[in-house]
């Protein structure tokens, strides 16, 4: 059984790639780069799809929200009971909740109220607020330590306490949240006792999810019906779509980079044709030739993938990305300070591999012919 | 037994250009034999050498080594003919600088994927034979040019090949180097190697053991 | 569509291998045209060597598409995840029209690209290269079907409505759909199963007469067999499910991936087989006895275990 790998032959093209030093450090820098950049843009948005799916899988699993004419109102809270009598559902909660700005940091608060039921935190609430530790952050700057004032819909204040921070698994959704008691919230928004923002449906057999919102939908036909899944989606789609756009960018670096790497792979000086020919005359054929350039290829290409992987490693967790994950982020300011949780995203790692080494070899096909080809007859000359 | 028949070899220099560079040659050279082939540079020689190793095709004729029609082989049976057959001593020794002395003499067989402990042997060898032994691991370009000639005569015989084609091998050796290359010329003439030297060099010219003297000129044989 | 950056990566690489199989295929017409091994002229020497560029890149593009393939399976598991309704690759296959053409067409396009090789090689291995036209004009035809294969791939992926409905494989492939597939639901499943093992008992005959091309024959119906009675009736005991008939869910993890070893298994098994035609070398015949018999072992082992523990088969449909 002959030997897979001949080691004398992959010797010798690792001796060939130090001879060229200059040119071969030069493609192995841009090819770093090059997988750098796109690892860690699919690092980063694979943490940040899956911060969000956490979040998610914490939400209800239905939500119902009431439309006029396609646009969102508040819905009435007699509405849970009827929801309820549909078989199969567990509780059917009406939420009070609304974005907040604040004008002063020019940033939005997620308000979200807590109800009648919520003993545990009754009493911090009855005259004051938790918030998350973004919100605290910004509260600091403008001087509000204790307390803090919300405007109200006719202009007057309404003087809360801060009664402590919160900690919460997923920091990017409860990074700008503030927490308080349903009734202080309905003053801040003006929202009636009958009305809330919508109703969280939760059901039991998580398979029956689909069949409880359609019942709801014939309920009701002029609610929005949302179930988990749907924002799953969404959320998918929303990641792919920008690592897609990003990718499309990519595309283009990729090929200035094959025509770079045609170029320099194309490019030989007198030496190296004399080495071609010194091979041929002590018995290569043009296939030994052809394999010791794809041993060079292989040699340089996979050395550069992995080092890119590394770096974009070092740069989204242990330096936690910056910059770049602001374009992922940040649809309010506040939610772009959190930390990327570590995901090991193997399905990145192959789409980068299949993006950065086949394309190097493939640029350098043709000119690895043409040095194999080349008539070994110069060297008698 | 090498036989060149009704050889003719244009080059195209470029699309109006053409260099004829050999005209009519027939050849027959016997195995086990000494043939030295004279003529200025430019007089076709190396081409002729470059015929009988499979490098190149001639334009019309044919070259028949051990009744195999070497001009008609496909490039993997020219090598795989070159690596069984031939070795070359080239003019300014064609060896690869930066590479040791063992690099260099191992080249030839590093295709046919060698096991370790033969190529070992083989190029123990060819080291004690061409007195190069302590020079194993240095690297070529910090060799004088005797030794760097002996290294590519042992590139040329590592792989033990009937015919060993050297092409003005003294070019840029002085005399006494270039004597004791003719010695070691003689010992592989003990070996029954079939050896063609082309040069233009005076040492060659009435040696005892060479067979046959062949001028060239302008691409005819005079 | 979908843009993710799976489907651009195949996209890429799809428009990639374009590019060079039209180089490879204009080689090829050239070659057909004036293609003469006596020839000393130039034409000849440089279409010697076009031939070897033209192999090279075959070559290149085989051996990216084997794990391309799996990454492809692989995307649309990823993709069943947003289309609605789609549990495994075989709904979204569904999904559009041209889906499950598209996969036999890539299959058979890696078993083309292969055979091309083992071609290429005994062609190179003849000091008077006697396949150089056939293989070349072999290499035209696997071009017209790879740019088809292409041409489906890249339709299917600008064709996925997110928010249609597709069915899921449950539906897809039972006796109630309409589809090719569902026309075996017609034949009984001991037919197609005992047409399985008589299969099998053939390979080994002609195993031992080493007759090759009815080695090779028997190896063909062997791939065809293999995979209706995996849908029909091994698949059912792997899912351990009377009604699942579905040849992509034991790709995915809850099954440990044994999908992927089954069809390595039957391609290499069946692979080999073929090549005996070309090759009639007793390796070749070892090699694919060897996998096609660890293939058969496998999924006989499935049903095997399945009635030790449970003392009965899963009820035939």
């Amino acid at each position: 059984m002959k030997k897979m790998i001949n080691f004398y032959l992959l010797e010798y093209a690792i001796g060939s790639l130090v001879r060229q030093k200059s040119k071969n450090i030069f493609i192995t820098i841009i090819l770093s780069l090059l997988t750098f950049l796109l690892t860690a843009v699919f690092f980063i948005t694979s943490s940040i799809r899956y911060e969000l799916n956490q979040t998610v899988d914490a939400l209800p699993e239905i939500i119902v929200a009431q439309t006029k004419g396609g646009k969102h109102y508040d819905i009435d809270v007699s509405k849970a009971d009827s929801i309820l009598s549909i078989t199969g559902i567990n509780s059917a909660i009406p939420r009070v909740w609304g974005y907040y700005y604040f004008k002063n940091a020019g940033v939005n608060f997620s308000l979200v109220g807590v109800g009648e039921f919520e003993d545990d935190y009754k009493e911090i609430l009855e005259n004051g607020l938790l918030i998350g530790r973004g919100v605290r952050d910004v509260l600091k700057k403008s001087y509000f330590k204790e307390y803090f004032n919300f405007i109200l819909s006719d202009g007057s204040l309404l003087k809360l306490d801060i009664k402590g921070e919160f900690d919460a698994d997923t920091e990017l959704e409860s990074n700008d949240m503030i927490l308080m008691s349903k009734d202080n919230l309905r003053k801040i928004f003006d929202i009636d006792e009958t009305k809330a923002t919508d109703i969280v449906v939760s059901v039991a057999n998580p398979d029956e999810v689909q069949t409880v919102a359609s019942k709801i939908q014939l309920l009701f036909p002029n609610t929005r019906i949302i179930t988990k899944n749907d924002l799953k989606i969404s959320y998918q789609n929303i990641f792919d779509y920008k690592g897609g756009v990003f990718l499309a960018l990519f595309i283009i670096s990729l090929f200035t980079f094959f025509i770079i790497i045609y170029d320099k792979a194309s490019g030989l000086t007198s030496e190296q044709t004399r080495e071609i020919g010194i091979l041929k005359a002590v018995g290569f054929t043009i296939e030994d030739i052809l394999k010791e350039k794809f041993y060079e290829g292989i040699i340089i290409s996979l050395f550069a993938y992995i080092i890119g992987v590394i770096l974009a490693f070092t740069f989204v967790y242990i330096f936690n990305a910056p910059l770049l994950q602001n374009i992922f982020t940040g649809y309010s300011e506040l939610k772009t300070s959190f930390t990327l949780p570590f995901i090991l995203d193997i399905q990145t790692l192959v789409i980068v591999f299949f993006l950065s080494v086949p394309i190097y070899i493939s640029a350098t096909i043709i000119p690895s012919w043409r040095v194999a080809t080349m008539d070994a007859e110069e060297v008698m000359r | 037994m090498i036989e060149l028949k009704d050889i003719n070899k244009i080059y195209q220099v470029n699309k109006y250009n053409k260099v004829v560079a050999l005209k009519g040659i027939n050849l027959s050279i016997k195995e086990g034999s000494v043939v030295v082939l004279k003529g200025a540079s430019g007089s076709g020689k190396s081409t002729i050498l470059s015929l009988i190793a499979a490098l190149g095709k001639p334009t019309s004729g044919e070259v028949v080594v051990d009744s195999v029609h070497i001009s008609k082989l496909t490039d993997n049976f020219a090598s795989a003919f070159r690596s069984k057959n031939i070795g070359i001593v080239f003019q300014k020794y064609n060896l690869i600088s930066s590479l040791s002395v063992k690099e260099n003499i191992i080249l030839p067989l590093i295709p046919s994927n060698p096991d370790a402990l033969e190529l070992e042997k083989k190029l123990q060898k060819v080291l004690e034979m061409f007195e190069i032994v302590d020079k194993k691991e240095i690297l070529v370009k910090n060799l004088s040019g005797g030794q760097q000639q002996r290294v590519a005569i042992a590139r040329a015989y590592i792989d033990n090949p009937k015919i060993i084609i050297a092409d003005e091998p003294t070019a840029n050796l002085d005399e006494k180097l270039s004597l004791r290359f003719i010695e070691i010329l003689r010992g592989l003439k003990q070996e029954n190697k079939t050896i063609i030297v082309a040069t233009h060099d005076p040492l060659f010219f009435g040696l005892d053991f060479v067979d046959e003297e062949i001028e060239i000129k302008d691409g005819h044989l005079v | 569509m979908i843009l993710s950056p799976e489907v651009l990566t195949l996209l890429i690489l799809d428009f990639l291998f374009v590019l060079f199989t039209s180089i490879v295929f204009v080689i090829s017409l050239q070659i057909w045209k004036s293609w003469d091994l006596n020839s000393t002229l130039a034409s000849q020497y440089t279409l010697e060597k076009r031939s070897f560029l033209a192999s090279t890149i075959i070559k290149f593009i085989f051996v990216i598409k084997i794990p391309l393939f799996l990454f492809f399976i692989f995307t649309l598991d990823k993709i069943s995840n947003v289309l609605t309704g789609a549990m495994c690759g075989a709904g979204v296959l569904d999904a559009t029209d041209v889906g499950n053409y598209l996969i036999m067409l890539k299959v058979i396009n890696i078993y083309l690209f292969a055979f091309w090789l083992v071609l290429n090689n005994s062609d190179l291995q003849n000091p008077t290269q006697p396949y150089t036209k056939l293989k070349f004009a072999l290499f035209s035809f696997i071009y017209i079907l790879l740019i088809f294969e292409i041409y489906l791939e890249v339709d299917m992926f600008f064709s996925f409505e997110i928010e249609k409905l597709v069915s899921c494989c449950g539906s897809l492939y039972s006796s109630s759909s309409d589809s090719l597939i569902s026309a075996l639901f017609h034949v009984d499943n001991s037919l197609l199963v005992s047409l399985f093992y008589v299969n099998y008992l053939f390979l080994v005959i002609f195993y031992f007469f080493k007759n090759n091309y009815f080695f090779a024959l028997s190896n063909t119906l062997f791939v065809i067999n293999s995979v209706f009675s995996l849908i029909m009736f091994f698949g059912t005991y792997i899912y351990e499910l009377p009604s699942h008939h579905c040849p992509f869910c034991f790709l995915q993890t809850d099954y440990y991936f044994v999908g992927y070893f089954l069809y390595g298994a039957l391609f290499m098994g069946t692979f080999n087989g073929l090549v005996v035609i070309f090759k009639n070398e007793l390796k070749y015949y070892k090699i694919s006895m060897l996998f096609n018999s660890l293939y058969l072992v496998v999924v006989s082992l499935y049903v095997g275990v399945y009635y030790i523990r449970n003392g009965v088969l899963l009820s035939p449909m």
